[in-house]
């Protein structure tokens, strides 16, 4: 994630493109025990927290979270949750859209912002054991408890 | 069953219908995997596509609760929604609100906001304030007459007036964002030089 934004300021885009690979979406909703993990730190999730690219998502057993993200995604996960944001690009006068995540255990409930629509094949959502392609929509992932 | 025969109506009632209880239990016992993705309708009611690529290749699902395990043949089956519910039903009712977008117009060739759109705007204050934590996205935009660098500028003015006037609703909100796209967005596809009123915008979404 660190390489997308390295990446992202050395091909010179503008400013602004890199400014908005720091915070590409917000915590709306928290319920429980939530945690947002970065490189660096864990804090405490509620309303307002914002996320970065590679920012992993954890709930409690008992946590519930929803985020909005800059292109208008929302995602919502369950109790007992990993989720990783991987990939987020949205600069649509330049055709740069990308959303990729990946989720590791627990409930993810999708609902497709603009990225999905303007480009679909730019949306991949990961799980253990495939990858999930969107098509401007509405979905639930289930994964299972990993040991 | 002799005893049965002795007992009270009623009591043959109750365990008639525990013995139906059961089996149903039994019945809907979920067959389904435990571990899926499951392509659900959106909030207008469109259904679109998901596809998932697992070991044993690529399922489509393309109407509502059609769904495919993580693990397993790549074969879509139809998900219950008493088992959606008890699976999912926590993550659906985390969903933020949605986000929401008001279309701003103005004068060709200006930053003067049109009377229609003027009136728009304690809407957008209505909206930020009924939310916990607002954010303001404020992207102008202009239709394809002058040139591309003279709209880049426009599309900027545009954008920063509305922010003027939703001095408010920027007070009210957790985050500001100001951004202009100059021609290069627009919302109804015309050649260069082309005047389009819809074109002529500035769109405020609160999320």
């Amino acid at each position: 994630m660190r390489n997308l934004r390295i990446l992202c300021c050395a091909a010179g885009l503008a400013a602004a493109a890199c400014a908005a690979a720091e915070t590409v979406g917000h915590v709306k909703t928290v319920q429980g025990e939530v945690s947002v993990v970065s490189d660096s730190r864990t804090v405490a999730a509620r309303p307002g927290t914002p996320l970065a690219l590679g920012d992993t998502i954890r709930t409690g057993s008992t946590g519930t979270v929803g985020v909005t993200l800059k292109d208008n995604t929302m995602m919502s996960f369950g109790p007992s949750t990993r989720f990783t944001l991987e990939e987020f690009l949205f600069a649509p006068t330049k055709g740069d859209l990308l959303l990729g995540g990946s989720i590791a255990a627990g409930t993810l409930h999708y609902v497709s912002g603009a990225i999905a629509k303007l480009k679909p094949e730019a949306v991949k959502i990961k799980t253990p054991s495939g990858v999930i392609g969107v098509r401007g929509t509405r979905f639930v992932v289930v994964v299972e408890q990993q040991p | 069953m002799m005893q049965m025969t002795q007992m009270p109506r009623h009591h043959r009632l109750a365990l008639a219908l525990l013995a139906a209880a059961l089996l149903a239990g039994c019945a809907t016992r979920p067959s389904a995997p435990s571990a899926y993705v499951v392509l659900l309708e959106e909030a207008n009611g469109s259904v679109g596509k998901v596809t998932y690529t697992g070991a044993q290749g690529t399922a489509e699902l393309n109407q509502a609760r059609e769904a495919v395990a993580l693990r397993g043949p790549a074969v879509p089956f139809m998900l219950d929604a008493e088992q959606l519910r008890r699976d999912a039903g926590a993550a659906m009712a985390a969903q933020p609100i949605a986000p929401r977008t008001f279309v701003l117009y103005f004068d060709a060739g200006t930053a003067q906001i049109t009377k229609a759109s003027e009136a728009l705007l304690p809407q957008i204050l209505q909206e930020v304030r009924s939310r916990p934590t607002a954010e303001l996205a404020i992207v102008g935009h202009t239709d394809t007459v002058g040139s591309a660098e003279l709209n880049a500028t426009l599309s900027l003015r545009r954008a920063e007036e509305v922010g003027q006037l939703l001095t408010e609703a920027r007070a009210a909100a957790a985050a500001v964002d100001i951004t202009s796209h100059g021609e290069q967005n627009l919302l109804v596809r015309t050649p260069d030089d082309t005047a389009e009123p819809r074109n002529r915008r500035v769109e405020v979404t609160v999320r």
